[in-house]
């Protein structure tokens, strides 16, 4: 039985001659969970919009779209409210109220549900989200993870027949996400919720969807079992095969035979099928960082730091050098005082002990802005924090006169199109590209990124990753902290462990993630039983061929 | 966040309890009402704000001396003249009434601070909801917001500062007026942009659909009900005496304060004794934690 038809649906939005959906057709059926992928801008937001009147953008619109059979239009607004549910994007912009149980039941109030119905719904969402423990909490004291939760619970407390969900991860961290996600599986497959998602983070969804549709320009390229749709982009060369798993990346690019793995548990078999004997070469050569850095870009010695007097310690005896010409980075779990840190170097806050150096210089001897010109600059988290103007283009003028310098600055960060645009019409890789220009039209020798990679498709990744590594071959220390492992494994050149206020370790990331067995990325996991320091993907392929004598 | 044994009331009987205080400390000059009623309310905030409240109480003094000894100055009416300046008298019947003015204003104080701890936003909105639902939400969405806008005003002015577009302390008046009105600028744009999403939300979630109806976590227990009982009577009991005349004062020209003595001395007693409440009740439930504590 389908829930959902849409038929031969083109939409464009009025200012634009390009079609955001061309032409698509679809049927969703009941039960099913299907995750739709496609990069930033392909239309998948769109179509997900169509799906709810209210939600609906205004625009040119040919093509029809049933609801449980009857056209979509039709159905009156109170039955749309309550069986199709909607979860967004950002966790702080959708909640509407200041208390976790007044936000649960702000659905059923809309919909004049009576106080007993409402008492014991909220009641039920309440145990089956595990929000017990918060529920007489203000909003603002919960975490994002916890924001995106509420979300979800509010929404089920209606009792929807479809859950429709965009990109509700990209703002969380990755063991947020992936709860998120796991709570978004029991749904469907205890409740029986038809689920339809976006995601970046297919890793988490990819092996449980029943179905996979990826988009590009506002089609529908592929629709089809995720096993099929691996195998598909890789035989199209599409650039959306990046964002596969790491186990069919691994299996396509290795040129595996038989079923391609899609979990890490499958990836494993998979390779212990394919080296039954012991691999010959089991490590890939690796160099030895340096333990001793001569003259480190910036160095921090035994830093301490509380917000107040009488709260726990954040910074607990931090050490760290920093080279120049390098990417250094910090991993470590949500709120261990990561971004603390970088605040501490930015003097956002002071520690009460320790020592802060700029080039052999300790920061207290910089006089007044003189640390943040040609010197530090720190990209924020929330690129829109950095937004002032109207234009890119006085966005980035705010910073220097320099019209040259500009361009440059533009050309590098590969925003010389988007020059007239209002920052916030950007996306938020966009976004982020931009608000790196702007730091760096300070001059900075040091760079210092907070989560750079937050809400970044795999494509833009790449990119970021290019235009970082431009910069260290220009010298300029970059630090980042990111939880994002996967991105830390490929591109940085030293990574540490931020624990407990401390940064622990520091390595190359191949002996690093090659060392860790839980915290390290997919490919590491799935092939630590053969190969002993493949971190990523490309990794275990090279070490794949090498063994199997393939071309490669 | 704890809450004290008369915060976990419904909040209509929070409501009934200071709009009686509230009332009758305006309404009631009488002195030694007045010192009652700093008594029972001093208690109250005590307990509800610990150390810190002690300090907002010494905080008090100076203002409740200042008001004192200002009344006589604007207030030149009264028989017994301490002394003359500039040709004005200022009199002992202006002071007197002074005292009288201040510690209404200290008592006041004193109640809506209580009162701003007990009856907190949720609770004022679950109150109102059904009377007034739109406004209600309106009013929570007004309480989410303001903390919101702050946490965000100080993200951006850190941020704005790492990349050296913040204002050191050195910095010019007119540098600091620029800085603060872009941090402005981008406040109010960001909210914006939140306020699209959050519509969408609420639209998306049936908002407008249908009558909306107000969710209440709280109900009335058999204990709301009784409170409320002893409290409508004691209110009564007051009104009555009150009516009687047997709280009148007068203190200009002439002092005119009525004893409480004999029979009066119910009305008084009602008055304190209803004041008292949210501290016998907090009093009784430390007795109750000791008493089954000590049985453990």
């Amino acid at each position: 039985m389908e829930i959902f038809r849409i038929e031969n649906l083109s939409f464009s939005y009025p200012a634009s001659q390009n079609k955001s959906l061309d032409n698509v057709s679809l049927k969703i059926n009941r039960g099913e969970y299907t995750v739709l992928c496609g990069k930033s801008g392909s239309g998948k937001t769109t179509l997900l919009r169509h799906l709810k009147t209210v939600l609906t953008p205004h625009g040119k619109r040919t093509g029809e779209i049933y609801f449980s059979g009857t056209a979509l239009k039709d159905a009156d607004s109170r039955n749309q409210s309550s069986k199709i549910g909607f979860v967004m994007q950002n966790p702080d912009d959708q909640i509407v109220t200041d208390k976790v149980w007044h936000e649960l039941a702000f659905g059923l109030e809309s919909l004049g549900c009576d106080r007993k119905t409402m008492r014991s719904r909220v009641a039920e969402m309440a145990c089956y989200f595990g929000i017990q423990d918060w529920f007489h909490k203000d909003v603002a004291l919960l975490s994002g993870g916890q924001k995106q939760l509420l979300n979800l619970a509010s929404i089920m407390a209606m009792q929807p027949e479809i859950l429709i969900l965009d990109e509700p991860t990209s703002q969380l961290d990755p063991i947020a996400a992936s709860d998120f996600l796991n709570t978004v599986r029991k749904i469907n497959t205890e409740l029986g919720t038809t689920v339809i998602i976006t995601e970046h983070r297919l890793e988490d969804i990819f092996p449980y969807a029943d179905r996979a549709i990826v988009m590009d320009s506002g089609r529908i390229i592929a629709d089809g079992a995720p096993r099929s749709i691996g195998k598909f982009l890789f035989e199209q060369n599409n650039p959306m095969f990046t964002a596969m798993p790491a186990p069919v990346r691994v299996f396509y690019n290795a040129n595996g035979n038989g079923d391609c793995p899609l979990t890490v548990r499958e990836g494993r078999a998979w390779l212990s099928k394919e080296f039954e004997a012991e691999p010959d070469i089991k490590e890939i050569p690796c160099e030895n960082i340096d333990e001793y850095i001569e003259s480190p870009a910036l160095s921090l010695k035994e830093l301490w730091f509380r917000y107040e007097k009488d709260s726990p310690d954040i910074l607990r005896g931090v050490s760290l050098e920093v080279p120049s010409g390098s990417i250094s980075a910090i991993v470590g779990g949500n709120g261990a005082g990561k971004s603390t840190m970088l605040k501490a170097i930015c003097g956002i806050c002071r520690p009460y002990r320790g020592k802060i150096k700029v080039f052999g210089k300790p920061v207290g001897k910089f006089r007044s802005g003189e640390l943040f010109r040609n010197c530090i600059s720190m990209l924020p988290q929330d690129p829109k924090s950095l937004f002032v103007k109207n234009k890119v283009f006085d966005e980035l003028a705010e910073m220097t006169k320099d019209k040259n310098r500009i361009n440059e600055i533009a050309e590098i960060c590969h925003i010389t199109d988007l020059m007239n645009n209002h920052p916030y019409d950007l996306s938020g890789g966009e976004q982020q590209r931009v608000a790196l220009a702007k730091v760096l039209l300070t001059e900075p020798k040091i760079l210092l990124l907070d989560e750079p990679t937050k809400g970044m498709d795999s494509f833009f990744k790449e990119t970021f990753a290019e235009i970082l590594n431009e910069l260290k071959s220009q010298g300029i220390a970059i630090l980042a902290v990111s939880h994002d492992v996967e991105f830390c494994a490929k591109y940085a050149d030293r990574v540490s462990m931020f624990f407990d206020g401390q940064v622990l370790t520091t390595d190359s990331p191949r002996k690093f993630f090659g060392s860790n067995s839980f915290y390290t990325t997919a490919a590491n996991r799935m092939s630590r039983h053969v190969f002993t320091n493949a971190v990523t993907a490309e990794n275990v392929v090279e070490l794949y061929c090498k063994n199997k004598g393939g071309a490669q | 966040m704890k809450q004290d044994a008369f915060s976990k009331l419904h909040p209509a009987v929070n409501l009934l309890f200071f709009i009686g205080a509230i009332a009758f400390g305006v309404l009631l000059q009488h002195p030694v009402y007045l010192l009652a009623g700093i008594f029972a309310s001093g208690a109250y905030y005590l307990f509800l704000n610990g150390r810190k409240g002690l300090k907002n109480i010494l905080l008090m003094i100076p203002l409740f001396i200042f008001v004192t000894l200002f009344n006589p100055i604007v207030n030149t009416r009264g028989v017994t003249v301490l002394f003359s300046y500039l040709d004005r008298p200022y009199t002992l019947e202006a002071l007197i009434y002074g005292v009288a003015v201040a510690a209404t204003f200290v008592l006041m104080l004193l109640w809506f601070g209580c009162c701003g701890r007990v009856l907190t936003g949720d609770k004022f909105t679950c109150l109102f909801g059904n009377l007034a639902p739109s406004l209600s939400l309106l009013l929570v969405m007004v309480f989410r917001m303001i903390p919101n806008l702050l946490q965000k005003a100080k993200q951006i002015i850190g941020v704005r500062s790492s990349i050296g577009k913040g204002t050191a302390e050195k910095s010019s008046l007119k540098d600091k007026l620029n800085s603060g009105m872009t941090v402005m600028g981008i406040l109010t744009s960001w909210a914006l942009e939140g306020s699209i999403t959050t519509s969408d939300s609420m639209r998306s979630r049936g908002y407008g659909t249908a009558k909306r109806t107000s969710f209440m976590i709280y109900r009335m227990t058999a204990t709301d009900w009784i409170l409320s009982a002893v409290m409508l009577v004691l209110i009564s009991v007051v009104i009555f005496f009150a009516a009687s005349g047997s709280m009148n004062v007068q203190f200009l020209p002439e002092r005119d304060i009525t004893p409480i003595k004999g029979f009066n001395a119910i009305g008084f007693i009602a008055y304190f004794g209803y004041l008292l409440i949210p501290t016998i009740l907090n009093i009784r439930e430390v007795i109750q934690w000791k008493f089954s504590e000590s049985k453990i």
